[in-house]
């Protein structure tokens, strides 16, 4: 008897979901008189139980696999069940969900079946039928599998909006000691293919990788090393961090009890320092220091070493000296640049503007003035009023922190 | 005794009477709309004001669009005195015109970027909140709750995204349908709307349970976060939402 379709959406979404990739922005499809258009910004739809964004039906075309990756569910020495959509299956799954307004489009990964060219065809035939059977103009994310044929590559790229293959560990020893079958150059090859034929009709919404944390024993450094070289090297739109979660046993993984979570947060935010902050690598961690503080965030922890730089006068200091500032982000030094065209800025008008005072004040002048008695202004004091401060947060996540 | 402006209810009739205020040199204590009931010591005043057809255009030449939009949006909202709000950011925007959006050392002008942030923010996760339902004729029906009044900003979106379905929009704080018939849409109050029917496709239940299974396997249980849930996905609205209104 063949198997429910629900009973395929339940096992083929499982073995998806370990795929941090959620975005559905970057992409301005317009809707062609058929089913659905793209928004530029994104939309979430839903957040799941562990608070991750849902935007996309994340799913895996089949979650059978000739390789076998140390740290994968889908490996093909683990005992699970399998299971296979046809492309119609999909097509009508994906259609129904979005005219109901539960998605924003499709992201569709696979196992490798036969060989990565067969697999590759497998998705393009798919998403053709979505995209001329039933005229899908949504956002479609599509796994590109490495060793594939470039014909096929270009073939998958023109009709999604965004492509990604996942390098999977940040150093090609991790990859060799983990995922044997795997290779870096292939996705390099992948990579390096998207950003050279990236156009509005070529992945549009552009290219991401996924990273997995804590499997291997590489440094922090390691990691944004990797991924400041993959921004610079293939444009890439995102590196997506993914704590590792222990789903095999083998004596070549680490016995987690809890996912690193607290890690994957720091690195979230260095990554958010590199690409909008004007932030290098090497400003943040080095040999002697490879790792985040657990206990504080990277800028703060930056600002903490570079106290002489500080504090910087609001109403004077460039657009890239507000960016350094712990407590301003983006969009609020762009409001105190445009703000202070008009009047002089005061303590008072900061928190209008977006400014996390609680921990911008330690770093700031306004119009001249400290916050506090200037003499305040100290490295052993701000640091302890900060680390206070985020107590309350600290405890509850002292479960995870012991990992480190 | 205080006194209390009234306008008709609309965005230019407002607009057209704030004008006149201004030019009147009059502070008023407050401006509602035509359905106030007034509280002890107010007085309530309703005047034929001139009406200028072009008062948005001309607004938008003088404010520009940012600062025009910025006004729209908190007209929008819910907020207790977004109509005093509004007159005060438009006694300042006639003196520094398009710097106007910059002044948020002026309060009426962070309060009123603050509050269309909000409007906009909420119009935004609506787009994604909302869950239609297929009815037995095909049309796709969706009941919202919003806090603002955003069923313009929703209706705008799938007007573009579904354009080829029939769809209907309910606001059911305010009794507002949205209705769209694979042209334009248009807004009437439900008492003025007969519904053929209510009942479900064949294909609606399965959509839906298969729509829950895959919500609920997405999540990692070993990454479980009710409070950071919550707060992207405020409870206020899961009452419509199909796959959490169970967990309420």
């Amino acid at each position: 008897m063949p198997m429910e379709l629900q009973e395929k959406l339940k096992i083929l979404a499982d073995s998806a979901k370990y795929d941090a990739s959620c975005s559905s922005s970057g992409s301005k499809r317009v809707n062609n008189n058929g089913v659905g258009n793209t928004a530029v910004s994104g939309i979430c739809h839903s957040f799941s139980s562990d608070g991750r964004c849902i935007s996309l039906l994340k799913i895996l075309l089949t979650n059978s696999c000739i390789y076998d990756c140390k740290y994968c569910l889908n490996r093909k020495s683990n005992n699970v069940r399998r299971a296979m959509f046809t492309p119609e299956e999909i097509c009508r799954i994906t259609i129904n969900f979005y005219r109901r307004n539960y998605i924003e489009g499709l992201f569709l990964s696979s196992g490798i079946i036969k060989s990565p060219d067969y697999t590759m065809e497998l998705l393009i035939e798919t998403i053709l039928l979505l995209r001329n059977k039933y005229h899908f103009n949504g956002y479609i994310h599509a796994k590109a599998i490495p060793g594939a044929s470039e014909l096929l590559l270009k073939k998958l790229g023109s009709i999604v909006d965004r492509l990604s293959a996942n390098v999977e560990l940040p150093t090609e020893n991790g990859l060799k000691l983990l995922a044997p079958n795997k290779e870096g150059k292939k996705v390099d090859k992948i990579m390096n293919y998207v950003k050279d034929n990236h156009s509005r009709k070529f992945v549009p919404a552009g290219q991401s990788t996924q990273m997995i944390i804590g499997a291997t024993k590489e440094s922090d450094l390691d990691i944004m090393s990797k991924s400041s070289n993959m921004y610079d090297k293939y444009n890439l739109k995102r590196v997506f961090y993914s704590a590792y979660i222990p789903v095999n046993k083998d004596n070549l993984l680490p016995n987690l009890v809890t996912p690193p979570l607290v890690r994957e947060n720091r690195l979230y935010q260095a990554d958010w320092l590199l690409r909008f902050y004007n932030f290098k690598v090497d400003d943040l961690l080095n040999e002697s220091n490879p790792n985040f503080n657990v206990l504080v965030d990277p800028k703060t922890d930056w600002a903490l070493r570079h106290l002489d730089e500080f504090p910087k006068e609001i109403n004077s200091c460039s657009y890239y000296e507000l960016l350094k500032i712990p407590g301003v982000g983006v969009k609020s030094a762009k409001r105190i640049i445009s703000s202070r065209r008009q009047f002089t800025i005061e303590l008072s008008d900061l928190k209008r503007m977006g400014v996390v005072l609680k921990r911008a004040k330690y770093f700031i002048l306004c119009n001249g003035k400290y916050f506090t008695n200037s003499a305040f202004f100290k490295k052993n004091f701000i640091e302890a009023n900060i680390i206070i401060e985020d107590h309350e947060k600290i405890s509850i996540n002292k479960e995870q922190l012991r990992l480190f | 005794m205080d006194k209390v402006y009234l306008y008709d209810g609309s965005f230019v009739g407002l607009l057209n009477l704030i004008m006149e205020l201004i030019k009147m040199n009059e502070r008023p204590y407050n401006i509602k709309d035509e359905l106030y009931s007034s509280s002890l010591f107010e007085t309530l005043i309703n005047f034929d004001i001139p009406w200028d057809d072009n008062i948005l255009k001309n607004m938008r030449l003088s404010f520009g669009k940012y600062a025009l939009d910025v006004i729209y949006y908190v007209f929008l909202s819910e907020e207790n005195n977004k109509e005093l709000i509004i007159y005060y950011f438009v006694l300042n925007a006639l003196k520094f015109h398009k710097n106007i959006v910059y002044r948020r050392d002026l309060k009426c002008v962070s309060e009123a970027l603050r509050i269309s942030q909000y409007v906009i923010h909420e119009g935004h996760k609506m787009k994604g909140f909302l869950r239609f339902k297929e009815l037995e004729n095909k049309v796709l029906y969706a009941e919202i709750e919003p806090t603002n009044d955003v069923i313009l900003l929703v209706s705008d979106h799938f007007k573009k995204r579904l354009c080829n379905e029939y769809w209907i929009i309910r606001d059911v704080k305010r009794g507002l349908l949205s209705i769209y018939n694979k042209k334009k849409y248009i807004v009437v109050l439900e008492e003025n709307f007969t519904f053929s029917t209510l009942n479900l496709s064949e294909e609606e239940k399965e959509m839906e349970s298969l729509w829950k299974v895959f919500y609920k396997t997405i999540g990692i249980d070993a990454r479980r976060n009710d409070r950071c849930r919550r707060n992207f996905m405020p409870k206020k609205y899961w009452k419509y939402i199909l796959e959490v209104e169970d967990e309420l």
